[in-house]
């Protein structure tokens, strides 16, 4: 068999790959939705009351917080578990979510499609950048690993690393929203601005964006770095690569060599992250009040919002499988060994 | 990577376009825009403009009106400032309020504020029921009837089972424009309600059903736009932020100076303060503040802080059903034994004081209620001598220097609080290390989150837990903290009964009929519920008896009441209420509405 018959994609085995993951896909998010279902109605708690209480708490007199309580809560699901879940499934077929209980009358698509919007402009771009910019500078750090810019930079991956997201956003946002106040932390966008696609409420949508995609951007870096030079490494060792040099290539190819072996497995990584930024990202929604899909699902957990926690669970699940289908469809179509299905 | 640096500095020109225009936006008025945040709710883009619907974007004083707002007194509930009513007459024994509207209201539409609207929102109010829209005929302090007199009077009246809170519920009533939230109602809504109160059997089953039935219609019906009688009409809403504007008119609009409000959005404690310190806001409503931050936050320009009466309290409560806490010296022993000025400048040293005693009530609207009365009752000052003599009365033991059971067995205080709740949790270990000096072997135990928490508790699974008590003004508020539901007083129908600890959420499980001493045998859930409806007299009395039973009895160990802490800034804008006004607790939209908040001059 020639290079180029090897080379050359063999579309009916990918198309019955592809079936047998969304077969298998389709039954992950069945079972993750029904293991859902049942734990979210196990928690421990009495939201009525919680909800009465807070009220309380934030100055409400008794009267109105029964009243608001009452509205609330007047909704809860009622019937036997088994009904409930027929109920849920049935709705599900019809891609139905149900209603929110703590955003009564909205619809749990309404609030987890708002949310997303939120959850994906600082989570994807920070993944992004911080990709391309952990992979750029660990490939750097790999080459030059026994100088002093290699030293720094895996260094400044193992520290940033080590440093929890939350801690990374309050710090900028105590040097940058508080004490030295040149960019806001509040919210994804002033207020202000009509939206739409004018210069004012874009900046500001930008201007907003800039703390939360660095937090993320800094806290997913240095991952990026130790694996991109981990494997840069490794593939520096190959013969592959002691053959090119030996050829007399020019530098530039030796490097796309070794960038394009060295990457591979970071795709994998990089997919899944993309899939998993329909979690959003808890921390970093909190601290800017970024209404994104991880501050949602931790404020339907606090007011037990059944239907919206089940949604939130969903959404999440349907990402993670979807980025698994994707992340092994992208590997066979860019690793030529995994696409004749042996070794190279 | 060239591309990818071209996108890069388009980003970073855009970004500092962005940061060059951040003051100078297309709302930069005479009047400015005054900021705040609205302590009662989170802000939620996708709720509807709709007040029934307890997320929506509707601003309590600002775009939301109602009847009248609440004054902070102590001890009257029925104390109001006049809002959408201008004035309103009431009979002495409340069976008839007649309400006045102010002559000049208009909804933001340019449309007459009329009884119409108010009979309209009184009708959406009982399809969610409520102290004084309740179906229930039986049902204390009930509206029995609605009576349009004309266009700008309205008369209500109370059914059989009086309530002395009926005027402060229906004064409360949020009043919404007929024409555009009474489609809500049915056309035959007022013959079925007439049918759910006063009819009988399935007819009146199925009437009341219908009312209850329309709730969720009402809840999330979304107008298009908001139509308001407040100050203020809302402009636009994101996740981060309510903008409203001025209402041209509102009936006293030359009171208000800002032109836009812009209600900020928050995740916790913590964005506040750091608005708070970044001068961004005019005026936040109460937050607790650990101290350090509070310094920082004075340090801000313009930077004030207004205190007030706050009538809640912080308790750590008993199960009575679990042994040692059964008996009343084990209760009094720990309240002789916990330093309540310690504890207090450790957990709330900004946002609260030490309880003077333990009554039930905050110390202000105890000395307004009592009189005497309250230097009388026992201070519970720290004293290891009574603590031990009253252990001994109730038969623990003293081994090796640590208290025990009466049988010999080990004696653990486990003080239980929701884990978020950073002063409890402070309080709580403040309290379990003074036990600890005093030979009782005390550990704090945290629940997960609030909702876990409460829910435990009422299930009867902690021994001792924190409790917020003497939810004033009202006493009947104040004492069904502590002789209510949660101790097994249910009223249902208008009857009270007594369930058994630990069922139906009685998990303070203290005995129904208790020895107050010279007061008697009583019992206090009884005497709490005749709150409602005793004259103002009659309520001295009863709240004389329950202050002194929850002195002697100790259900619970009333550690801070609560201070109203207000952050304002005068940099922009001046004339906020000072310390201890009667407005203190409402929202900054009201205090404009009163004639408060005056542009600061150049």
């Amino acid at each position: 068999m020639t290079n180029a018959v090897r080379g050359r994609p063999r579309w009916g085995a990918v198309a019955r790959k592809t079936g047998g993951h969304l077969v298998r896909g389709l039954v992950m998010v069945w079972v993750v939705a029904t293991i859902s279902f049942v734990i979210i109605r196990e928690i421990p708690g009495n939201p009525v009351l919680g909800q009465y209480e807070s009220l309380i708490q934030k100055g409400m007199s008794p009267e109105q917080a029964e009243r608001a309580t009452a509205v609330l809560y007047g909704f809860l699901p009622t019937g036997s578990l088994w009904q409930q879940y027929l109920g849920y499934m049935g709705s599900l077929l019809h891609l139905d979510l149900g209603r929110s209980l703590s955003t009564p009358g909205v619809e749990v698509t309404t609030l987890i499609g708002s949310a997303a919007r939120w959850t994906v402009l600082p989570v994807l771009a920070g993944t992004l950048l911080s990709f391309l910019l952990g992979v750029t500078m660990g490939v750097y750090a790999a080459i030059k690993r026994s100088g002093k810019l290699g030293d720094m930079l895996a260094l400044s991956g193992s520290l940033l690393h080590g440093v929890p997201v939350y801690v990374i956003g309050l710090l900028l946002t105590a040097i940058f929203a508080t004490l030295w106040p040149i960019l806001p932390s509040g919210g994804p966008v002033d207020v202000e601005f009509v939206p739409g696609l004018n210069p004012g409420y874009l900046g500001s949508l930008l201007q907003h964006a800039v703390l939360p995609v660095v937090t993320y951007t800094l806290a997913s870096y240095g991952g990026w770095i130790l694996a991109m030079k981990s494997n840069v490494v490794a593939v520096l060792g190959d013969d592959f690569i002691l053959a090119a040099e030996l050829r007399g290539l020019k530098r530039g190819i030796v490097f796309r060599y070794l960038a394009r072996n060295a990457i591979l497995p970071l795709f994998t990584i990089l997919a899944l992250s993309i899939g998993m930024l329909f979690g959003g990202s808890i921390f970093i929604e909190e601290i800017f009040n970024y209404p994104g899909l991880g501050l949602l699902l931790v404020n339907s957990i606090t007011s037990r919002d059944y239907a919206l926690m089940g949604g939130t669970f969903l959404v999440i699940t349907i990402g993670i499988v979807v980025a698994n289908i994707v992340a092994d469809l992208l590997y066979t179509a860019i690793d030529p060994r995994v696409r004749s299905g042996g070794a190279a | 990577m060239k591309r990818l640096a071209a996108i890069a500095a388009l980003a970073a020109i855009a970004t500092a376009t962005a940061c060059g225009s951040t003051g100078t936006t297309d709302t930069a008025t005479a009047g400015g825009v005054y900021t705040t945040i609205d302590g009662s709710k989170q802000i939620n883009a996708s709720a509807p403009i709709n007040p029934f619907n307890p997320v929506g974007s509707v601003f309590s004083g600002y775009n939301g009106m109602a009847l009248a707002w609440p004054k902070n007194d102590p001890i009257d509930p029925n104390q109001y400032y006049p809002a959408i009513a201008s004035s309103w007459t009431v009979s002495p024994d409340q069976r008839e309020v007649v309400i006045h509207l102010q002559p000049n209201a208009r909804w933001s539409d340019g449309e007459p504020v009329t009884s119409e609207d108010v009979r309209v929102s009184i009708g959406l109010a009982y399809t969610q029921g409520g102290t004084a829209y309740a179906l229930d005929p039986k049902a204390a302090g009930a509206a029995a009837d609605i009576q349009v007199v004309d266009g700008k009077t309205i008369r209500i009246t109370q059914g059989a089972n009086r309530s002395s809170m009926f005027l402060s519920n229906l004064l409360s009533t949020v009043v919404v424009p007929a024409h555009v939230f009474g489609r809500l109602l049915p056309g035959d809504f007022w013959s079925t309600l007439k049918l759910a109160q006063t009819g009988s059997g399935q007819a009146a089953e199925r009437a009341k059903s219908r009312i209850t039935g329309l709730a969720e219609k009402v809840i999330g019906f979304a107008p298009p736009h908001d139509v308001s009688a407040g100050p203020f009409v809302l402009e636009r809403v994101n996740p981060g932020a309510a903008l409203l504007r001025r209402n041209p008119y509102f009936y006293n609009s030359r009171a208000i100076a800002p032109d836009k409000v812009k209600v900020l959005n928050y995740t916790g404690n913590e964005q506040i303060w750091n608005y708070l310190i970044s001068g961004r806001l005019d005026n936040a409503p109460f937050t607790s503040v650990p101290t350090a931050v509070m310094e920082r936050i004075q340090e801000a320009r313009g930077s004030r802080v207004v205190r007030g009466y706050s009538p809640v309290s912080t308790a750590m409560a008993f199960n009575q059903a679990h042994k040692p806490y059964d008996n009343a010296h084990v209760r009094r022993a720990l309240a002789y034994l916990i330093d309540r000025a310690q504890v207090t400048r450790i957990a709330s040293p900004e946002g609260g004081t030490p309880a003077a005693t333990t009554s039930g009530i905050h110390a202000k609207a105890a000395r307004a209620w009592l009189g005497d009365g309250f230097d009388r009752l026992d201070p519970y000052r720290v004293d290891p001598a009574k603590a031990a003599a009253e252990l001994r009365a109730a038969g623990m033991v003293l081994r090796g220097g640590k208290w025990a059971m009466p049988d010999g067995k080990p004696w653990k205080v486990q003080i239980h609080v929701p884990a978020s709740f950073s002063d409890w949790v402070s309080a709580a270990k403040s309290i379990s290390s003074q036990l600890v000096d005093h030979g009782i072997d005390a550990t704090v135990v945290t629940a997960a989150d609030y909702t876990l928490y409460l829910g435990e508790l009422a299930d009867g699974k902690y021994d001792v837990g924190f409790w917020l008590i003497g939810l004033g003004p009202s006493p009947y508020n104040i004492f069904q903290r502590l002789f209510g539901q949660a101790n097994g007083w249910q009223m249902f129908g208008g009857r009270l009964r007594h369930v058994a600890p630990g069922t139906e959420g009685n998990w303070m499980g203290g005995p129904q009929v208790v020895d107050a001493g010279a007061d008697g045998r009583v019992d206090p859930g009884e005497l709490t519920a005749r709150l409602n409806f005793a004259s103002p007299q009659e309520q001295k009395q009863i709240v004389g008896v329950l202050a002194r039973i929850a002195n002697q009895q100790v259900p619970v160990i009333q550690l801070w009441d609560y201070v109203n802490t207000q952050f304002v800034n005068t940099s922009r804008y001046t004339a906020f209420p000072p310390d201890d006004d009667e407005s203190l607790r409402l929202s900054s939209g009201v205090w404009m509405q009163l004639g408060m908040i005056k542009k600061r001059q150049a």
